[in-house]
Parts: C-alpha cells; structure tokens; sequence
C-alpha cells in the first residue's frame, strides 16, 4: 500500500507539475480539502487539460515523481482517456480528464482558486462534479460541503 | 442530486469545524485528512484506465462492493 498523500507529496505534485508546464487542478474532496474542507479522503484527486501536449508533459511530471508507467500506460494518459487511476507510485493518484459536470478545463481553470501555489477547483465546481457523479459516497457528503461553499465565500482572503 | 437538508444544530457544529480548521496551517490540515484504508477490488491493480467517466461509472458499480459507495445513488 503506498504511503499516505501529506503536504510533501502535494509539494512534489505542485513542483513537478510545474517544472513541466502541466495544466491541472485538485478536483474532488482533495480539493476542497485543500480549500479548508476539514474531511478525510485517500487519494487525490487531479483534473488536468486533455490534449497531447499537456498529456506528455503530465506524462513526464508523473514519472518523475516516481510513477511507474509502461509505454502503453503512458500513451493512454497522452491521448487523455477520461479517467485513470494510478496506484503504482510512491501515493495514490486519479487523472481525471473529463470529470462530470464540467464543461470544459477552461471553464474550470478561469474559476480556479490559488492556494499556496496549488491550483484548485472552485467549490462550486467540485460539488457541481459530485452532484453530476451522483454516486452514493457523494449524495452522503454534498451537504456539509455544500455548507462549506457558504462558509468559504462569506470568509475567503 | 437531492439530498437530506442538515438541520440548525448540525449547521452550528459544521460551521464550528470549518472556523477551526481555518485556524490550522494547511500543512497540518493535510497531515490528518489523507487516510489510507485497503478498498477490495479498487487497490487491487496499479493502474486502471476508462474512456469514457461513463465506462468508469459503470465498472465501479458493477466491481465494487456497493458499501465502498461508489456506485450511483439511489
């Protein structure tokens, strides 16, 4: 099982990402966890740009970081499949290329919110995603995070 | 999505935790909020990868344990 997912490894997502130029956002719980959410998750969740170019550089980012990508693996996160999950790397990661309820990366990275250099998904669009997913673990959280968002806006810096 | 709407208490004790978990550097904050708990069939493979979020939606509710509560509200 890898090692949990703490502020170093967000750091290195952050810093590699970076480095290489990937354009992606925190989606999901991390997300809003990163907002100030206090909740618990187990893994993290990005969303980035599907495209070629932001998937090879992601490709790049992510085996730098330690992930450890056959060639096939590497083209599928190239040609952007809508999800992938990673748990071959020193912590556990989910690539979301079209997550639901989200038009477009544009629409998302116009409304992203900065958090000590961590590009993150507006609250309204990480529950705009989980009331789209509509799974059961999701119609369980979207009221807190829902009281969140109201907290959030009336005392966001 | 319709969800079950909290009542005034649970509003003040939310709005408690969020104030004080806006009190804590973020460094702090994610030290405690990544668990990791062993999730049958969702850790048993290093990589997995759909097409479509359709595709993954449905694999997770016909593989997963439905208790996991990955599969679609109902």
């Amino acid at each position: 099982m890898a090692p949990r997912f703490e502020y170093a490894q967000a750091e290195e997502v952050r810093d590699a990402f970076a480095r290489h130029g990937v354009l992606y956002l925190f989606i999901g719980k991390s997300g809003a966890i990163l907002l100030g959410y206090p909740d618990t998750t187990q893994d993290a969740d990005l969303f980035l740009a599907k495209g070629a170019a932001n998937g090879t550089v992601a490709v790049a980012a992510l085996r730098e970081l330690g992930f450890d990508l056959t060639e096939p693996q590497a083209d599928e996160i190239r040609r952007g499949k809508d999800f992938v999950q990673l748990r071959s790397g020193p912590f556990d990661l989910d690539l979301v290329f079209a997550p639901d309820g989200i038009e477009t990366f544009d629409d998302a990275w116009r409304r992203r919110v900065e958090v000590e250099g961590f590009p993150v998904c507006h609250p309204d669009d990480i529950i705009r995603s989980k009331e789209a997913a509509n799974r059961a673990k999701d119609r369980e959280s979207l009221p807190r995070l829902r009281a969140f968002r109201e907290y959030w806006l009336r005392n966001r810096p | 999505m319709e969800t079950r709407q909290p009542d005034d208490r649970e509003r003040r004790e939310w709005e408690a935790e969020f104030e004080a978990a806006s009190r804590r550097p973020l460094r702090t904050r994610l030290r405690y909020a990544f668990i990791h708990t062993y999730k049958p069939v969702l850790d048993d493979a290093t990589y997995r990868s759909f097409d479509t979020m359709a595709q993954y939606r449905e694999w997770c509710a016909r593989e997963l344990p439905s208790w996991l509560g990955y599969g679609p509200a109902v």
